[in-house]
């Protein structure tokens, strides 16, 4: 293959990869807003503590790498549910904006927890859970096993989904976010629904967290604005879905993870930060472009 | 109610005197303090003088201040001048800004250029600095006008990154990580002289600032913050005045980012980072928006608390280290976001709240222990 | 010349048409009554004259001068002031507050000068205080000044309202139901003001109101509109008694006194969102 043809190839396929973990943080950002129309800034966050919690368990205490992981998406978990406590219930009543500060405030928070704790060692490494790689053939791309296992999780993540908004509590929930009121009247619980979406994406960036993280040398706020950062990636893909599509917030996810990964093309390497740029640029473009996002089910635009 | 139901013939008797004579108004007499008040208000001022003006040079002072302290405290007065700068936008305006070190940085290298590259004068910079930050500010405005505040939340976000590493990143300009050398004005070259400048150019934000709430262009901002429509109808041009208000804050930032460059010397880009911007938020909020007074005071916290100066002043390395296991330069990172999240959800009025009887009563009033409540931490949510 | 002509406007959100070929003109110093049911469209008409909506079809003159495509803040330049259905005033501010910036069009100095503390505005920002103790004096609302406005009760605010408009000096006043929340007497009371107000100011007054012995009295000529359609007008007698307005508004035969005490809080007509006009808004 040609240079500029195979470098384009691996920039495809390492973006795809790239941007699974963002479709796992979108997805949860999607999962959210849907249920409480906030802008959930603590979602990457979500991911860097339990990666945190997985390194500590695995490294520092010797635990099993299985069990390390439970723990991980364990802390996650109550990190989402705190948020969901001691944030984003008592601003119930507060305007959006407001919301999202407070869960800037949580990210902020996890961040400086993470520093604090873990300052002896400011930058870690964690090992993979298969620590081998390939070559893909004909277009060279390397990937790793870990890799691999994060789109297999996706995969699964989405069906998972898909299945659970299909079934009768997931349908359930769905009416307790659209109409909280009526869902009071015939005895839902909004409260514990929300508390469940919280968990929910909590899960969700928790395994984008853990499963990104051994990739590279992480240090805190490692998914927020580190070497991994997600959580930009994933509101755009989150944007790409309309906020409201979990199908959507999964292509915008990949489509964000192959932009971004043009920004690594070998013309591009006079241009600084070509990464950011692009985000920004095409951050721009969806929005005044398609302000409603693209990978959007037809019914989603007319709700 | 049969009478009212009767079509009264229309008054048409223009010649008719006007109904209500404009009285002279009769002017209740405010409550002034005594004059033991008055003493006791003078003493204070006096101390918040002497700590402001007096205490960096040692006058008549009990401790030593050594020249480290005032640069933390030259640092203090500089983020003061981006937290008002972000409470135009945030507090008046209700417009969020997450890439507010993208404002200041911006400033900050256009300084140094010109006194580097182009071997022109401080103040000249300082001028340029404000223009460009404001420019940038206009330019990212205008792309607030089509979006609603959460969308525009990202795109800010994504503006803050795409100027630090593309824009502070292009190594012609802005040295890229070998840093951009930004030397102090010649006789503001002392930690101690630097630091009145910095207070020089605080002073005129704070006019500004204070003639910004008190003239139409401010009041047309609280109205379109709260109701668009309603401002609109006042006659305001509501998206002209969003766009003042990017203008003032781009201004104000463009001035606090000559100030830091010149205070540190040396600038690199990684220094306007995502961290920054929250950390101006951390200021505005927890100093309480919309409050000039809370908002400087929080800006000053969170600067001593950055540099570790708050810690040590109150002798709490002890508390922090020993007990907590908290280095001091991860203080800040630790509590602020505490802080913040306690803004929001219990004491929504910051700083400004705490301050306010304290305030008032210095400008001759009743010391009121429930002045400057407020009830929520209030943003705009119109446009969101 | 009319103050205002409105000719053949039509306004259609989706598919329903909200307003339909209403035309409508008000003279110099006139009144100028709207009645309708809930939902008739009145509350449309007024956001296709202040510029809120962009109606499919038709023309809003003011003065002679077309001014369908202007915006809002401009026909308020022009001298077009409105009072809201749901109270336009911003809340968190106090009252005096709110007439100081409903003054904007007022202030002399460019907001520039404000901005930097030129000499002049001082000065300036004096007579605009001076000219909102006037106005509040003029309306009797003088206690209220220093008041929130989030904790004024309902009918006083509605006062506050035309307060703030009359503020903002215009020549046509558009009041969208000045009188709800108020008993008859204070009904009485605000159609004395009204006129009187008409008469030392030298407006031109189109209301909408619910309370059909009010409109009636000081009108002096009345629209009904019923499902966007202009159903009859004429002299405010003629209209009250007009068989098809009885049918529509009344719901019963022509001579039952309607019920003079509309809901205190009026429900949402289609006032919100649809198709405003100005993306930012």
């Amino acid at each position: 293959m040609s240079g500029l043809g195979q470098e384009v190839g691996v920039a495809i396929v390492t973006g795809l990869l790239q941007g699974c973990v963002y479709a796992l943080v979108a997805l949860g950002i999607v999962l959210v807003f849907r249920a409480s129309g906030v802008f959930n800034f603590a979602q990457a966050e979500f991911g860097t503590t339990g990666l945190f919690a997985a390194y500590a368990a695995l490294t520092l205490w010797g635990w099993s790498y299985s069990w390390a992981i439970a723990f991980g998406l364990a802390v996650a978990v109550a990190m989402g549910l705190l948020t969901e406590r001691l944030v984003v219930h008592p601003l119930r009543n507060a305007s959006r904006v407001t919301v999202l500060v407070g869960t800037a405030g949580v990210a902020l928070a996890a961040i400086g927890i993470q520093f604090w704790q873990f300052n002896e060692t400011l930058i870690m490494t964690m090992p993979r859970i298969v620590d081998s790689f390939f070559l893909v053939p004909v277009i060279g791309a390397p990937v790793t096993v870990q890799q691999l296992i994060t789109l297999g999780v996706l995969v699964v993540a989405s069906l998972v989904l898909a299945l659970f908004f299909r079934s009768p509590a997931g349908l359930t929930i769905q009416a307790a976010q659209q109409e909280p009121t009526a869902a009071e009247l015939v005895g839902i619980s909004v409260r514990r629904v929300s508390m469940l979406t919280w968990a929910m994406a909590a899960l969700l960036g928790g395994l984008a967290g853990i499963l990104s993280g051994p990739n590279l040398t992480f240090t805190a706020g490692f998914l927020s604005f580190g070497a991994g950062r997600a959580l930009l990636p994933g509101f755009m893909a989150a944007v790409l879905a309309g906020m409201r599509s979990m199908p959507g917030a999964v292509a915008g996810g990949l489509t964000v993870g192959v932009v971004e990964q043009m920004g690594t093309l070998s013309f591009m390497i006079e241009v600084p930060g070509a990464r950011a740029m692009l985000l920004f640029g095409f951050l721009l473009v969806v929005l005044m472009v398609k302000p409603h996002g693209i990978f959007v089910p037809r019914t989603a635009v007319a709700a | 109610m049969s009478d009212a139901t009767r079509v009264l013939p229309v008054v048409t008797d223009a010649s008719a005197p006007p109904a209500t004579p404009a009285a002279t108004p009769v002017v209740e007499q405010p409550w002034r303090p005594s004059r033991g008040g008055w003493v006791a208000r003078g003493v204070v001022w006096t101390l918040l003088g002497w700590v402001v003006l007096a205490l960096p040079l040692n006058v008549l002072s009990p401790f030593e201040v050594g020249v480290t302290d005032v640069d933390v405290a030259s640092l203090a007065v500089i983020y003061a001048i981006g937290a008002l700068s972000l409470n135009v936008l945030l507090g008046y305006c209700g417009q969020i800004s997450l890439g507010h070190q993208a404002f200041v940085g911006v400033g900050a290298f256009a300084s140094a250029y010109i006194v580097t590259n182009l071997q022109l004068s401080f103040f000249l910079a300082v001028g340029v600095a404000a223009l460009f930050g404001a420019v940038q500010a206009v330019l990212l405005g205008a792309v607030s006008l089509r979006l609603t505040g959460l969308y525009f939340a990202l795109v800010t976000l994504a503006y803050g990154s795409f100027a630090q590493e593309t824009l502070f990143g292009i190594t012609s300009l802005t040295g890229g990580e070998g840093g951009k050398p930004a030397p102090r004005p010649e006789f503001f070259t002392s930690g101690y002289r630097y630091y009145y400048l910095c207070l020089a150019f605080l002073a005129l934000v704070l006019w500004i600032d204070w003639r910004l709430t008190a003239s139409k262009a401010g009041r047309a901002m609280a109205a379109l913050r709260e109701n668009p429509r309603v401002a609109s109808s006042y006659g305001i041009d509501v998206r002209a005045y969003i766009l003042v208000a990017f203008a003032v804050s781009g201004l104000f930032a463009g001035v606090a980012g000559a100030l830091v460059a010149h205070h540190d010397e040396v600038i690199v880009p990684s220094s306007f980072d995502f961290r920054l911007a929250l950390l101006f938020v951390l200021m505005t909020v927890v100093g309480g928006l919309r409050s000039r007074t809370g908002v400087v005071l929080g800006a000053i916290f969170f600067a001593l608390l950055e540099e570790g100066a708050l810690v040590s002043m109150f002798r709490l390395e002890g508390f922090f280290e020993g007990l907590l296991g908290l280095p001091t330069e991860f203080v800040s990172l630790v509590v602020g976001p505490v802080l913040l999240v306690l803004t929001l959800t219990l004491y929504p009025g910051g700083i400004g709240q705490q301050v306010a009887p304290i305030r008032l009563w210095l400008t001759g009033h009743r010391f009121d222990r429930h002045a400057g409540a407020v009830d929520d931490v209030e943003v705009n949510d119109v446009r969101a | 010349m009319s103050v205002l002509e409105i000719s053949n406007l039509t306004i259609r959100f989706g598919g329903i048409t909200a307003l339909n070929e209403v035309t409508l003109r008000a003279g110099e110093w006139e009144i100028v009554g709207i009645i309708g049911p809930n939902g008739a469209g009145k509350t449309t008409l007024f956001n296709c004259i202040t510029g809120f909506y962009q109606p499919t079809a038709g023309r809003v003159a003011y003065r002679g001068t077309d001014i369908t495509g202007l915006p809002v803040h401009k026909r308020t330049a022009l001298g077009i002031g409105r009072t809201f259905q749901n109270v336009g005033l911003v809340k968190n501010a106090t009252v005096r507050e709110n007439l100081a910036t409903a003054q904007h069009l007022q202030v002399s100095y460019d907001p520039w000068a404000g901005i930097a503390g030129g000499p002049t505005t001082f000065g300036e920002e004096r007579r605009i205080r001076e000219r909102s103790h006037l106005i509040l004096e003029l309306l009797d609302l003088r206690h209220v000044g220093e008041e929130r406005v989030a904790d004024l009760p309902y009918g006083v605010l509605k006062k506050v309202e035309i307060a703030a408009v009359l503020a903002t000096d215009p020549d046509l006043l558009l009041l969208d139901e000045p009188g709800s929340g108020m008993g008859p007497e204070e009904a009485t009371a605000l159609g004395d003001t009204l006129l009187e107000l008409r008469q030392q100011f030298g407006l031109s007054i189109v209301m909408i109101d619910h309370h059909v012995p009010l409109v009636t009295r000081v009108s002096d000529y009345v629209y009904c509109l019923n499902f966007g359609e202009v159903l009859a007008e004429g002299k405010p007698d003629d209209v009250r008694r007009h068989p098809e307005v009885a049918r529509a508004y009344l719901g019963t035969e022509p001579e039952t006194e309607p019920e003079p005490a509309p809901e205190p809080v009026p429900g949402p007509e289609p006032d919100t969102t649809p198709t405003l006009v100005g993306g930012a808004l």
